[in-house]
């Protein structure tokens, strides 16, 4: 197992409170597979992730839990240790590549900023080396010469990759890297990424909230809601048989990238405050099968070999999903 | 730009010839005769019509010709050009000053945000700010002049000193140590600025998400901080610099007075006081000319070191 | 520039005064919340309470020539004693003409803030709502102003009229309106196409009514702002006039003060206490100026806190 993220815990200092915005959160990235990290937005997953790279917004703390590389224990690497390490071994890809790249300066520049300084090659070497990078992710040498605002989105969202792949870094972190563009765009984009991965036989976490880019490229998928998983396991397993009604929501919510007909329908309400969130099951109060039983804390329940899931109805999850193939399961729930 | 020019100087030429009495009333004495009154009000074409004197003073300025100076007895271009290059010495001198501190203090007061060097810092910065510049001269002729006589307290070369050429005299260590005090009660009022400016830009610019990103990178402290928050935060610093001069050189009126230096806006103080209005008109029309070519510059500035900008105008 | 917070936005209401009450009281609203902002208003009462029973809080006239009890002039006397902060080379009290220099800073101080203020708000208000061709001279006009070196321009015009304050806030009105107009012009422009002004519009309200009557009250936080800024520029306009020589010989004013302190010798004779505390008042009334344009700006622009 190359990254093996155990019970981790990080809490944001806000001037109204604690907030657990990452709560007891533990999965696992296997060499050589793609793991996708789906749920909505402020559920949790871009501070998770982030978190394994350590660089945090001021206020984030780590509270508990364990984020094990290789072997050793990132949380209690020094800043030094963690600075060498990082982009080496764990490079990321981020969401809006717009204001990912510095402005001032060329891509070029940037790329061989990180060849030079964090690579240790000579200014001939880190040229080449950009221009195979660009040539990898399908951009012409004369475009290292250009300023990011030269760039369309696909483009900076392609010179972004080629960053993080500059020095063959073992793990990838992408945090929605291709919410920002259109829907072709997003196509090639992935397509470029799958194969890259593939032929750099790299490990990939892939944050979304679109869980047709997870059932796209993904071989696991991680399923987060409030801060917690509620739903992991093998891609496969859990589109085919979605064993969560979040995971069902999600599903329902978004197109397919192949297309398809389904109907789609949106889960209604949002996430909710984490300063004071519910108590039992956090899907609860935007949950259509919401039993009194969810009142009480759920928990895990393995569902077949790497497949767990948070919910006390996991039993009838067959029953679930059926009645969740209608849209008008989903409506008329923020009443309730 | 040279409407601005143009305007200005027409405001100016309205304002001399309307004001009461005559121009003339302090050129002349008991002691000129009338036919040498004559003679001087036809030199400054005070006979003709306001339109053929207006017409005469654009065509005159247009070629450089500013008039005689009624006190200096000498054309005003002549007076004016030279005292500007001590203008120009003092003004750059305590700019740069100024902002190589401004720059650092304020990437400084960004990075310590919340702590209480930002608590006194402000305010003092905000101080300095409110402080009148020859106030903050008269303290530090009073101390480092006066009390511990470390600088001269006035002029910007000893009296009866010689020099072989513009270049040897602006090197000198006399003229260097003319030059600090002035020079610092400048700079102390000038660095406020770019100290604030760049302390807002920083904050700005740290949070975005490329800053993060240099983290994510592993590159050092130094690096982030220097190659990208400051680089981006300087760009507006570079224009406010611009600026700075065309305001400064009409600004340090009262320095040079407080030092008696011999620049432009002491010459044009004490042409005003003189009545000396060639002069006062010439001395208001360079500091003007330099003002507005300096917001010129500003602008092409800006379009240099911003490359969203710079590829944005050339298309 | 961003959009001023929405608490000011006064669209419906009763008549012209209740608007403008609510203004005011929306501008009062600020020195509760930010506290450098109440420290700047704190400070500007100390100076207007000093400036009105000045008459009250002097020990001597401050033009009367002191001689002690034998009849000598009381020249450069030390604080202490009869004169708090000692006396002049001429012989004033020094103490005294501190005091009575509040008087005429705040006056020079608030005139010009208030004429300044009005110009800028009334050209932005205008050009702002009418745009097209009144809009494009007006801002040319802005432009030249700004090409004009403010002091010299003071110094000058004051060379032509008699030395009096006005010229001062002659210049400040003339040259500094530019930088309120601009502002409250942006402001205008997102006004006007707000909700409350097409009702007004609707209902036949014509275009000086809704200006005046529906917009103006809306951009009367703005004026605030650069009024609080504009009193230290002009106070220390008048002192570094004052400085100069150009300022009026018949009233004493904190440059003033400084000029005769510069003028007699004070620096070499280490009379600190004569030159070191009128300017120490006139930075007070500046930074109480800043103060309170800060909290101003924070609450107008809540962005630039975070």
């Amino acid at each position: 197992m190359l990254l093996d993220v155990r019970d981790l815990v990080i809490d944001y200092k806000t001037p109204r409170g604690n907030v657990r915005a990452v709560d007891n959160v533990s999965f696992q990235v296997p060499a050589g597979a793609v793991v996708g990290v789906v749920g909505e937005s402020g559920c949790g997953k871009t501070t998770a992730v982030r978190g394994i790279t350590g660089v945090m917004p001021g206020a984030a703390r780590f509270a508990g839990g364990s984020i094990n590389f290789e072997g050793r224990d990132l949380i209690s690497l020094s800043e030094r240790e963690m600075r060498r390490l990082l982009w080496r071994e764990i490079a990321y890809v981020p969401q809006s590549a717009m204001n990912a790249l510095d402005p001032v300066w060329r891509v070029g520049h940037q790329i061989e900023e990180v060849l030079r300084d964090r690579g240790g090659m000579g200014r001939a070497d880190a040229r080449r080396r950009a221009e195979e990078l660009f040539a990898m992710v399908g951009l012409e040498g004369k475009r290292l010469r250009d300023y990011p605002h030269q760039f369309s989105g696909g483009m900076r969202q392609r010179a972004s990759i080629a960053l993080a792949l500059a020095l063959k870094p073992k793990l990838v972190i992408a945090d929605e890297p291709v919410t920002a563009l259109d829907v072709v765009i997003q196509r090639q984009v992935l397509d470029i990424f799958a194969e890259l991965q593939k032929d750099l036989d790299l490990s990939v976490i892939l944050v979304t909230h679109d869980i047709s880019v997870v059932a796209y490229i993904c071989d696991y998928v991680v399923v987060m809601y409030a801060g917690r998983v509620v739903e992991a396991g093998p891609v496969r397993d859990v589109l085919d048989r979605p064993s969560h009604p979040y995971t069902m929501g999600l599903y329902n919510a978004f197109p397919e990238l192949a297309g398809d007909d389904r109907e789609l329908s949106p889960i209604e309400g949002s996430p909710p405050d984490l300063l004071n969130p519910p108590n039992g099951c956090r899907f609860r109060p935007r949950c259509p099968f919401a039993k009194s039983v969810c009142a009480d804390a759920p928990a895990y329940r393995s569902r077949g070999p790497d497949h767990s899931v948070l919910c006390h109805r996991v039993d009838e999850s067959a029953s679930l999903r059926e009645a969740a193939r209608h849209a008008e399961t989903w409506t008329g729930m923020t009443a309730a | 730009m040279l409407f601005v020019l143009w305007a200005v100087a027409t405001i100016l030429f309205f304002m001399f010839r309307t004001m009461p009495g005559t121009p003339l009333a302090a050129f002349i004495d008991n002691t000129t005769t009338a036919e040498q009154q004559e003679a001087l009000i036809a030199q400054f074409g005070l006979d003709k019509s306001l339109g053929e004197q207006y017409a005469l003073f654009m065509w005159n300025l247009f070629q450089g010709d500013l008039g005689q100076s009624f006190f200096f007895k000498k054309p005003v271009t002549e007076v004016v050009w030279e005292v500007f290059p001590n203008s120009v010495i003092l003004t750059l001198t305590a700019l740069i000053v100024a902002y190589v501190f401004g720059i650092i203090a304020g990437a400084y007061l960004a990075w310590k945000r919340g702590s209480w060097v930002e608590g006194v810092g402000i305010p003092l910065v905000l101080t300095t700010r409110a402080a009148p510049e020859f106030w903050l001269g008269m303290v530090l002729l009073a101390v480092f002049s006066f009390h511990y006589g470390w600088f001269p307290s006035g002029g910007a070369n000893s009296s009866g000193a010689v020099w072989d050429s513009t270049w040897q005299r602006i090197t000198s260590a006399d003229f260097l140590s003319h030059l600090a005090l002035p020079a610092i009660t400048l700079a102390i009022y000038l660095q406020g600025l770019p100290l604030l400016l760049m302390r807002s830009n920083m904050l700005n610019v740290l949070q975005e998400e490329f800053i993060t990103m240099a983290r994510m990178k592993g590159l050092s402290t130094w690096a982030i901080v220097m190659r990208h928050a400051a680089r981006n935060a300087l760009l507006p610093v570079a224009t406010a610099f611009a600026l700075g001069i065309g305001g400064a050189v009409g600004g340090n009126v009262v320095v040079e007075t407080v030092f008696s230096w011999p620049g432009i806006g002491r010459l044009l103080v004490n042409a005003v006081a003189a009545s000396d209005y060639p002069l006062a008109q010439g001395a208001f029309l360079m500091i003007t000319a330099v003002l507005v070519v300096m917001n010129f510059i500003a602008d092409i500035t800006y379009h240099l070191l911003d490359p969203r900008v710079r590829v944005a105008a050339s298309r | 520039m961003q959009q001023a917070g929405d608490i000011f936005l006064l669209g419906r209401g009763t008549t012209l005064m209740a608007r403008i009450r609510r203004a005011l009281y929306g501008a009062m609203e600020i020195p509760r919340r930010d506290p450098f902002a109440l420290a700047g208003l704190i400070l500007y009462l100390v100076f207007i309470l000093l400036a009105i029973f000045a008459d009250s809080l002097i020990t001597h006239d401050p033009r009367e020539i002191l001689f002690d009890a034998e009849y000598n002039l009381a020249r450069n006397l030390p604080p202490g004693g009869d004169h708090i902060l000692g006396t002049t080379y001429s012989g004033r009290d020094i103490y005294s003409q501190l005091v009575m220099g509040t008087r005429g800073a705040l006056i020079v101080g608030l005139t010009a803030a208030i004429s300044v203020v009005t110009v800028g708000t009334v050209i932005g208000l205008v050009a702002g709502y009418f745009g097209g061709i009144v809009d494009t001279l007006l801002m040319r006009l802005a432009d030249i102003a700004l090409g004009v070196p403010f002091l010299p321009f003071v110094i000058v015009l004051a060379a032509f009229l008699d030395p009096s304050h006005w010229n001062v806030v002659l210049g400040i009105a003339l040259l500094l309106w530019p930088q309120s107009a601009r502002v409250i012009r942006a402001q205008v422009m997102s006004l006007r196409e707000r909700a409350f002004v097409e009702a007004a519009r609707v209902t036949g309200a014509g275009p000086l009514r809704i200006l005046f009557v529906h917009i103006a009250p809306n951009v009367l936080a703005l004026s605030f702002l650069y009024a609080s800024i504009a009193v230290g520029w002009a106070i220390l306009t008048e002192a570094a006039i004052s400085f100069l020589g150009f300022g009026p010989s018949d009233s004493v004013t904190w440059g003033y003060m400084l000029q005769d302190a510069y003028a007699s010798q004070a620096l070499g004779r280490e009379q600190y206490y004569w030159f070191v505390p009128p300017g120490l008042c006139i930075i007070a009334v500046v930074v109480a100026g800043f103060f309170i344009s800060r909290g101003y700006e924070e609450i107008l622009f809540p962005k630039l806190r975070d």
